[in-house]
């Protein structure tokens, strides 16, 4: 059984797997791990190249576009230790096109779509759960620690959807933000964070909002655990209608 | 009798109270409307302003009693003319009242939006001097918002049943979704119960959705330029248990509904008794378990190729207390079963109980690979203790063949709950019309 190696980056892992699906006869019987560089590590290493990990995701795009879009959420959850699996998934996708997501017997692809599945919920919750805060000089920012690196799929989300705003997203965990601004969307990182002075009538807004989700449950059905169930408390902290509790 | 609260007293206070008292008590009163959804419309957000919608619906929060909120869902005005028996806004009902004006609502939404709180509005309102008065407060939102605000986010409106069709068009044009309540399920216990509201009132418009929904359709495939009628299609609600209807006679009407109107959903609510009225019935409590069982069965129509007369007749017009509608079903038929999973078409799968739409349609999926064993069978998502007596696997059963139903019926009744229990269910209380 071969083995490879390659350098821990996302670039990494796709050209490498590209590599493979290229170079093995037969992929499924090949394993693929993150370099090391400790003393009796085995295995060959694959170097890494930006554009064949890229062609490789288009090409799986084409051939297999739910596929794609689940190693596309599988990647957003930066799961360490799942390579060989990721290796013989895409092997499998490239074989049998979309019909792979039926084949939840085999264990790689169980394990790729629940992780895949995982990062995706959180995605989908985010677009709902992330708040914006109306800043002093009319811009809006949004505070979020995800579990998964899910920044640049959200802040294209809201690309879309509030177009003429200026806008900031901040994922504290990882200390990376993301700015649109008159139709151009940027990511970077910030070391220092601050939080800027809110605008006059923020607080009013945020009251308003929290009687509008007070008054809207109806009082004799009080179910925290079903609230807690479908929007876990793990995302209270940025929830405007949850602060002090 | 009780007291018509003099609305001169009324008008002092309105004037001068602020959008958070009215916002209390307006979607106070909006809270038991059953329709949270949000999912169906795909609209792209205009350049330089606010919104878009996305077609598989998102959940903005959860409330305290579960449900998720994803609408701003208020009243217009709770000053209503009229006096359905059943619903708190009636004139005859003494109780705060409170109007917003378009403004109010214009700038509720763009903030809460702005902020990602909501995904969009769900306008609804009590009868206002008249039913097109009401209708055109209500579409003169809608309308600043799409036009002047540019705002491309998700609107649901209610239309006064008895306002003008130019209205409803109107309301068509500028909403993803619009509903017209059918209130109760038949023409007789509307005259009862709501005097003033008329069954042609009611269907005249949904017809004319109907149409225009069509028309929109058709155009749209010639040229993407032709106007959007409602994309997220038509619903309607009825109120179970304020009148004496059955089961059968309900599920028939919905099943003329979707078939016939072309609706996309019809939304079912317990009747809560909130004022008290000698036309009413006296219930205990809120036919909740009623209501969950015709959710049951309505799915049945719309996603399992059930029609009404499989599910009930006239000789059995209620439903099973203690089985849902599809296991009900299977009990009756014991000459379908068992079936093979491995063989057995998309169509016949969904008929087994303890599998649903998605492990029917992952079944389908797997068994391309390899035949499917029982193990597989549990990975997939199959309820095998459910399904246990109605299938076999690699043509092995997992109960003794051929047992009575009756034995069946008492098995699955026993210990081996068919269900998660009422309490954990994500259900809907509705209470009845505050709607027009
Ligand atoms: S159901 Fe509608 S029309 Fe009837 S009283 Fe209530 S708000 Fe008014």
């Amino acid at each position: 059984m071969n083995c490879y190696l390659y350098d821990g980056t996302a670039d990494g892992l796709l050209s490498s797997i590209a590599w493979i699906l290229e170079e093995e006869p037969d992929p499924e019987q090949v394993t693929l791990r993150e370099r090391m560089d400790t003393l009796f590590e085995e295995g060959f290493t694959i170097g890494t190249d930006a554009t064949l990990a890229e062609s490789l995701f288009f090409r799986l795009k084409q051939q297999a576009p739910d596929a794609a879009h689940t190693l596309y959420s599988f990647m957003l959850a930066e799961k360490e230790g799942m390579e060989t699996s990721l290796l013989h998934y895409v092997s499998l996708a490239f074989k049998h096109g979309d019909k792979v997501k039926g084949y939840l017997t085999h264990p790689a692809v169980r394990d790729i779509v629940n992780v895949a599945k995982k990062a995706g919920r959180e995605l989908h919750r985010m677009k709902g759960l992330l708040r914006f805060e109306k800043l002093q000089d009319g811009a809006y920012l949004a505070k979020m620690a995800p579990d998964y690196n899910i920044i640049h799929p959200l802040a294209y989300h809201f690309s879309r959807r509030l177009r003429a705003q200026h806008w900031f997203l901040y994922d504290v965990k990882r200390r990376m933000a993301a700015r649109w601004n008159n139709g151009t969307l940027q990511f970077g990182t910030i070391e220092q964070f601050t939080t800027p002075a809110l605008s006059e009538d923020e607080k009013k807004v945020q009251a308003l909002w929290q009687v509008f989700f007070k008054t809207i449950a109806i009082p004799d059905r009080k179910n925290p655990r079903l609230q807690k169930s479908n929007m876990p408390m793990k995302y209270w902290k940025y929830l405007v209608e949850k602060q002090g509790e | 009798m009780l007291h018509l609260p003099s609305l001169s007293s009324f008008l002092h206070y309105i004037s001068t109270m602020d959008t958070l008292a009215k916002l209390q008590i307006l979607s106070g009163a909006a809270r038991y409307d059953a329709s949270c959804a949000s999912s169906g419309s795909k609209r792209d957000g205009p350049y330089g302003g606010t919104g878009n919608t996305s077609s598989s619906g998102i959940c903005h929060s959860w409330a305290d009693d579960g449900r998720c909120i994803s609408l701003l869902k208020i009243l217009l005005s709770n000053d209503c003319i009229y006096d359905c028996a059943y619903c708190v806004n009636r004139s005859t009902n003494p109780g705060e009242r409170a109007s917003f004006t378009a403004r109010e609502v214009i700038d509720l939404t763009l903030d809460f939006y702005r902020r990602n709180y909501i995904e969009g509005l769900f306008l609804s309102s009590a009868v206002m001097q008249s039913p097109d008065y009401t209708m055109e407060c209500m579409v003169r939102v809608a309308e600043a918002l799409r036009t002047e605000e540019q705002f491309g986010g998700y609107i649901h409106m209610k239309i006064i049943p008895g306002c003008s069709s130019e209205l409803v068009r109107k309301a068509g044009l500028y909403a993803d979704r619009v509903s017209v309540n059918i209130e109760l399920p038949s023409q007789a216990s509307l005259q009862r119960l709501a005097p003033q509201k008329h069954k042609h009132a009611i269907l005249e418009p949904m017809a004319l959705i109907g149409r225009e929904i069509t028309t929109s359709l058709v155009e749209r495939k010639a040229s993407h330029r032709a106007p959007r009628f409602a994309p997220a299609g038509q619903s309607t609600q009825m109120i179970i248990g304020a009148s004496p209807e059955n089961d059968f006679q309900i599920l028939r009407l919905s099943q003329g509904l979707y078939k016939k109107m072309n609706l996309k959903r019809v939304y079912y609510s317990a009747y809560v008794p909130v004022i008290e009225d000698n036309r009413l019935p006296v219930l205990a409590a809120p036919p909740l378990l009623r209501e969950h069982r015709l959710y049951q069965a309505d799915w049945l129509l719309r996603f399992y190729g059930f029609s009404a007369e499989e599910i009930l007749s006239d000789d059995a017009p209620h439903l099973d207390e203690s089985f849902d509608p599809k296991t009900a079903w299977a009990l009756r038929h014991p000459e379908f079963f068992p079936v093979e999973i491995n063989r057995a078409d998309y169509a016949t799968l969904l008929r087994v109980p303890g599998i649903g739409v998605l492990s029917a349609k992952r079944i389908v999926a797997a068994r391309r690979f390899s035949s499917i064993t029982p193990d597989g069978l549990k990975k997939i998502g199959v309820v095998i203790k459910r399904a246990k007596y109605f299938i076999t696997c690699r043509g092995r059963s997992f109960e003794k063949s051929d047992q009575p139903p009756a034995l069946i019926r008492q098995r699955l009744l026993l210990g081996e709950s068919s269900e998660a229990p009422m309490s954990i269910l994500p259900k809907q209380l509705v209470l009845p019309g505050l709607f027009a």
